[in-house]
C-alpha cells in the first residue's frame, strides 16, 4: 500500500505494508539513529516525533503515520542544533544508545507544555537510561526549555 | 518490506468505518499501542484493519452545564492536559496522566483505552466512578451502555465485533467530587498493583454524602465495583472514620490474584490503603 507523510520536513511516499512497524521502515530508509531497545513501548530508545508529539516507533504501525508530520533524530539534529548543544554542554549522554530517543523526546516537550523541573522529570520519565543517572539529561532538557 | 494480506482502510467518516467492518476478522484501530504489540507477536492476524485516525467527528472534548462528551479518538494526552476537564473530572485526568509514559499517552486513544479491556487499566475505574456511559454504533444500530456494565472478563467486553465506540458521556454535577490514585511497585510507567477511582456526591448542605462510588483496577478480571463499601458512606459526612470504614470494606468486592505485582493478600491490603487515599482525595480533606 502507498503511504505518504512528511519525513524530516520533506514529503515522501512509500510502498509498504501498512502493518509494518515505523521503527523498521525508518531504519530501512538508512535513518539508523532511531534505535530499538525494549521493542514494547517502555524504554524510549525508538522515539520519533509525530505531529509534535513523542511516539514509540516500535509499537507504531506505519499506516497510522499517513499524512502526518514525522521527525527523526537525523532531521531534528539539523533543525535544532541548540538542543544538541544542550545535551553536549551538560554531558547528557554516556554510551549513547538512549541519546537519540532522549533528544527527540526533548524536542517534543512542547506537546505537553512541561516547564518546571518536576514537570520535565515526569515527562522524561519514560525515556530510560542505564548510564547517566539522569541528572545530566534532565539538566540538558531544562536548559532547552529555558532557552525556548 | 514484506507484505501481508492485511488490508488497511483509512475512512474519514463513522459511516464509512462501520461499512468497512462488515467483514470477518476486521478490527478497528485507534492509536494502535495495544494492537501493535498483539500483532507483532502474531496474537492477532486481522484480514482488515480500519484505522480511525482520520475521522474528525470522533475527536474532541465538549463540555456543557450538565455533561462532558469525549470522542473515542481523543488522545489520552489531550485528556491528561485539559485544564477545564481537570476541574470537572479530576479523577479521569489523574488516571490519564499516569498511563504508561508520554509516548503511550500521546498515541493511545480513549476508545482504545476502554475497548482493550486489560483489567489493570487506569481509565475504566476513573470513569465508572463518575457514572460514564458510552455510545456504541454499528452499521445497523446504535446504543448507549453504562461503562459499569461494559466489561465481561479479561480482554472481553459487551462490544460486538462490528460495533464502534463513538464517544463517552459523563454527567456533571457541582456536588460531586472525584479522584483516582494508583500504586505501582516497579517503575512509574508500569501497570499498577491496584488503582482506585472514587467519587462522592453530597446533598445541598454540601456535607451529607448522598451517593458514592469506589472502583478498583488490578484486583480482578474486570474493573471491580465496590458497591457496598461505597454505600456505607451514604448519610455520613465523609469524615475520616467513615472513609476508613468504607475503605476496609473494599476487600469484599475484589478478587486479586498472585502475580509479579504482589500476592493476593498484599493486593487486598493495598486496595484498602489506596481506597482510603482515593476517598480522602475525593473528600477534599
Ligand atoms: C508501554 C505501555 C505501557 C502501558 N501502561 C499502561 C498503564 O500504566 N495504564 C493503563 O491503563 N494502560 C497502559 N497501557 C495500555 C494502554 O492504555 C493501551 O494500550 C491503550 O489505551 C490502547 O489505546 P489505543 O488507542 O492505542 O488502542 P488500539 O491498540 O488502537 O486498540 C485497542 C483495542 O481497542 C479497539 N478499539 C480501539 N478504538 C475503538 C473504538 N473507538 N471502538 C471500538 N473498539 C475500539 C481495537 O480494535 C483494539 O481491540 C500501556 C501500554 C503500553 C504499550
Ligand atoms: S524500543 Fe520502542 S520504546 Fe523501547
Ligand atoms: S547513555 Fe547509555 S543508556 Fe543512556
Amino acid at each position: 500500500m502507498k503511504i505518504s507523510f512528511s519525513l524530516n520536513g520533506k514529503g515522501i511516499e512509500l510502498d509498504v505494508d501498512p502493518m509494518s512497524l515505523a521503527l523498521d521502515v525508518i531504519r530501512g530508509l538508512s535513518l539508523t539513529g532511531t534505535k530499538e531497545g525494549c521493542g514494547v513501548g517502555v524504554c524510549g530508545a525508538c522515539t520519533i516525533m509525530v505531529n509534535g508529539s513523542p511516539v514509540s516507533s516500535c509499537i507504531c504501525l506505519v499506516g497510522t503515520l499517513s499524512e502526518k508530520d514525522v521527525w527523526t533524530i537525523e532531521g531534528l539534529a539539523e533543525k535544532m542544533p541548540e538542543l544538541i548543544d544542550s545535551f553536549v554542554e551538560n554531558e547528557g549522554m554516556q554510551c549513547g544508545i538512549c541519546t537519540p530517543g532522549q533528544i527527540v523526546a526533548a524536542a517534543a516537550i512542547d506537546s505537553v507544555g512541561a516547564n518546571t523541573p518536576e514537570e520535565i522529570k515526569k515527562y522524561m520519565a519514560g525515556n530510560l537510561c542505564r548510564c547517566t543517572g539522569y541528572q545530566t539529561i534532565l539538566s540538558a532538557v531544562e536548559d532547552h526549555v529555558a532557552i525556548n | 518490506m514484506q507484505s501481508t494480506d492485511t488490508e488497511f482502510m483509512i475512512p474519514s467518516t463513522v459511516a464509512e468505518a462501520l461499512q468497512g467492518i462488515g467483514r470477518e476478522d476486521s478490527i478497528f484501530l485507534g492509536g494502535g499501542t495495544a494492537t501493535a504489540l498483539l500483532y507483532k507477536n502474531r496474537l492477532i492476524e486481522p484480514s482488515r484493519v480500519i484505522w480511525l485516525g482520520n475521522i474528525a467527528e470522533l475527536k474532541g472534548i465538549s463540555i456543557t452545564q450538565s455533561e462532558v462528551r469525549i470522542g473515542a479518538m481523543t488522545s489520552v494526552a489531550e485528556i491528561a492536559g485539559h485544564s477545564r476537564l481537570a476541574g470537572l473530572l479530576p479523577g479521569l485526568c489523574a488516571a490519564a496522566s499516569v498511563i504508561g509514559n508520554a509516548r503511550v499517552r500521546a498515541m493511545a486513544t480513549l476508545g482504545g483505552a476502554l475497548a482493550h479491556a486489560d483489567p489493570r487499566q487506569d481509565i475504566p475505574p476513573s470513569l465508572i466512578a463518575v457514572n460514564a456511559t458510552i455510545s456504541i454504533k454499528s452499521a445497523s444500530s446504535s446504543r448507549e451502555v453504562s461503562l459499569s456494565e461494559f466489561y465481561e472478563g479479561f480482554l472481553e467486553t459487551v462490544l460486538e465485533p462490528d460495533e464502534l465506540i463513538t464517544e463517552v458521556i459523563i454527567p456533571i454535577s457541582d456536588n460531586r467530587s472525584s479522584a483516582y490514585i494508583r500504586y505501582t511497585p516497579t517503575s512509574e510507567g508500569d501497570y499498577p498493583t491496584v488503582g482506585v477511582g472514587s467519587s462522592l456526591t453530597v446533598a445541598s448542605d454540601m456535607k451529607t454524602v448522598v451517593s458514592a462510588q469506589i472502583v478498583l483496577c488490578g484486583v480482578g478480571a474486570v474493573p471491580m465495583i465496590a458497591t457496598e463499601a461505597a454505600n456505607s458512606l451514604v448519610g455520613t459526612t465523609g469524615d475520616d472514620q467513615a472513609l476508613r470504614r468504607a475503605a476496609s470494606l473494599v476487600s469484599e468486592a475484589i478478587d486479586p490474584q498472585d502475580d509479579e505485582r504482589g500476592t493476593a493478600d498484599y493486593k487486598t491490603e493495598m486496595s484498602k490503603v489506596f481506597a482510603y487515599r482515593s476517598l480522602k482525595l475525593s473528600s477534599g480533606n
